[in-house]
């Protein structure tokens, strides 16, 4: 069925060189998905949250048939992948790689037509839905122009323009919005927007939550290969309302941390750099009996409070509830 | 949403937009072009001026009876100019897929429903009218030069030897691109197989001087046979099975089998290198 995406026990390991000096090397495997399993509905904004490395990148390239997957099934489209590639690839539109992906020395009308082209679209149709492309991304005034002297932001344009190009059902949006200013952005975000009450399904992989929370009907978030959550915004929140959680802002060092990390009913915590200071985002069963005790563990650890906010959930807060990380922070490195 | 099948004309839609695709893109480098056509000179220019230099009294004679021909600077400058058709080959193919792989664009071509070898055609064909143009060119304007009359012989014939030469060629290309696929390397790979290739189609001397079996080594390879067709033709230097259609024979035989194992070596090792990293890891 036409929108659909459904992902089975899929899993995927890479062959990597570990470079040890100048010419020793040593294989290791490195497993990017572990046994994912999940369906995207038709019709819907899906979309997959997980910090660099987290292996949402190897997913939607499993999907788009860059790559095959070591063990699992999945159908795009009801296709097969793996079996019926080039009907999945005729089903489905992809921005993958940013910016990249776009012919630097030809046009901007003539990338459009080239690709037009290879999704097997007649002159006549490559020409009009080029044009069509560049009416509704407001390109017209640099479409004559080689890519090569487009800024940052008209490139990521014209590679999201590359994705409409075969008008198929399935929109894979792969961080759209890097490198665009902010107006920019939130424009792609209303034509995503539009293109999706047109009826197009769209997964769109981002680590900005805000993001994420306006435009995804449902979210799943990954980390180190593997699906830890998945449901709608409201879903994903209240799994964590049990869970209140406390902003602290101040300089507060790693030992002050782990202090509060050994409190009992601390759930997560995590610090992030904010305004030359420190905050401190602390998940726990009961915000107002465990705060007493939270100032004093800090005061005792050295830590200068500057400001104590409880909040409501966010879908910062359920990230770092069910990764104990926040999106800032790099998976690969591990 | 009405899935396309691709037809024979869409593929051949796909064929002539990728060979249009990438004649624009070097019309916008138009040195490169004029570069294209001085290189194969000055590399004939190297052996004709040193044999200059150096021939004694019967040096044409020797010459003609290793070679068949006493037309030494002809020899020189046909080797030379077949050889930028299989250089050309070699490099369009190899840095077509490297360029690609680096600019992100390859992944691109992988996520469209077409099958990967109308694009190859599309640039194999590029190619070909790149290379033919500056081959000829650079013979024209060779023999111009070096005062040799480009036309004597059977011309019909040599360009029949080089349009024959030329799909088994570009099925040897795509063994050579599924090792830049896999190595993610083009230009020291084409560096070391320039020497390689310009040996063993001897560019520059009979392969009749070759030890055996080198001279085995080189027979087995489409391009010694495009040479020495076009020189047999042009100069009557004799060809390999005495009858030119033999030696076509042997060409056309290339013709069906290096294409077929080219494609079926390429189509492999993409498959494996998408089991790891994905083709678009450079």
């Amino acid at each position: 069925m036409f929108g659909t995406v459904r992902v089975e026990n899929l899993s995927k390991t890479y062959q990597v060189r570990q470079r040890k000096g100048l010419f020793k090397s040593q294989k290791t495997s490195v497993e990017a998905l572990k046994g994912v399993t999940m369906e995207v509905h038709a019709g819907e904004i899906f979309g997959l949250l997980g910090p660099n490395g987290a292996g949402k990148t190897t997913l939607i390239k499993i999907l788009t048939t860059l790559l095959l997957p070591t063990s699992g099934d999945a159908w795009v489209n009801g296709y097969r992948i793996g079996r019926q590639e080039n009907q999945v690839r005729a089903t489905v539109g992809c921005m993958l790689m940013g910016e990249r992906g776009l012919y630097w020395k030809l046009t901007g009308r003539e990338n459009l037509e080239y690709f037009g082209a290879l999704y097997h679209l007649s002159l006549n149709e490559r020409r009009r839905r080029a044009q069509e492309i560049i009416d509704l991304l407001s390109l017209k005034d640099i479409s004559e122009r080689t890519v090569e002297t487009y800024s940052s932001g008209q490139k990521m344009n014209l590679a999201f323009g590359k994705a409409l190009i075969n008008d198929a059902p399935l929109l894979v949006l792969d961080e759209p919005t890097n490198t665009l200013d902010v107006p920019s952005a939130s424009e792609l975000r209303a034509i995503v927007r539009d293109l999706n009450a047109q009826g197009k399904t769209v997964i769109y992989t981002t680590h900005i939550m805000a993001e994420a929370e306006t435009l995804c009907d449902r979210v799943a978030i990954i980390d180190y290969g593997r699906l830890l959550a998945l449901g709608t915004i409201n879903e994903l929140k209240t799994s964590i309302e049990r869970s209140q959680v406390t902003r602290i802002e101040g300089v507060i060092s790693s030992k002050a941390v782990a202090a509060v990390r050994r409190l009992a009913d601390v759930e997560q915590v995590t610090r992030t750099a904010k305004d030359g200071g420190d905050l401190l985002t602390v998940v726990t069963r009961n915000s107002h009996q465990i705060l007493p005790q939270l100032i004093a563990v800090l005061s005792e650890a050295g830590a200068a409070i500057q400001k104590i906010t409880p909040e409501e959930v966010t879908l910062e807060d359920v990230f770092i509830a069910k990764t104990g990380r926040t999106l800032a922070e790099d998976t690969r490195e591990r | 949403m009405d899935i396309r099948v691709p037809s024979l004309r869409s593929n051949s839609s796909v064929l002539i937009a990728s060979m249009r695709m990438r004649l624009m893109t070097i019309s916008r480098y138009p040195g490169q072009l004029v570069l294209d056509i001085i290189i194969p000179i000055v590399f004939a220019a190297m052996p004709i001026l040193l044999g200059r230099a150096t021939s004694g009294a019967n040096a044409g004679v020797i010459f003609a009876q290793n070679t068949g021909t006493s037309n030494y600077v002809a020899y020189m400058l046909i080797g030379s100019s077949v050889f930028t058709i299989v250089s050309f080959a070699f490099w369009h193919i190899a840095y077509w897929l490297r360029w690609e792989q680096e600019t992100g664009t390859l992944e691109a071509l992988y996520l469209s429903p077409t099958a990967r070898i109308w694009v190859v055609a599309g640039t194999a064909l590029y190619s070909c009218l790149r290379s033919l143009f500056s081959a000829l060119a650079a013979y024209l304007l060779g023999s111009f030069i070096l005062g040799v009359k480009p036309f004597e012989g059977e011309v019909g014939l040599a360009f029949l030897f080089i349009l024959s030469g030329l799909v088994p060629l570009y099925g040897l290309t795509l063994l050579f691109g599924a090792v830049v696929l896999k190595v993610k390397e083009a230009n020291a790979l084409i560096n070391l197989m320039q020497w390689g290739v310009s040996f063993l189609m001897g560019i520059f001397f009979p392969i009749a001087v070759f030890p055996p079996l080198l001279r085995t080594l080189a027979l087995l390879f489409p391009p010694t046979w495009m040479t020495n067709g076009v020189r047999a033709a042009l100069l009557g230097v004799g060809y390999f099975f005495q009858e030119w259609y033999l030696d076509l024979a042997v060409l056309w035989a290339f013709l069906l089998v290096a294409p077929l194992f080219g494609y079926w070596v390429f189509a492999n090792v993409e498959t494996s290198v998408r089991r790891n990293e994905g083709v678009g890891q450079f």
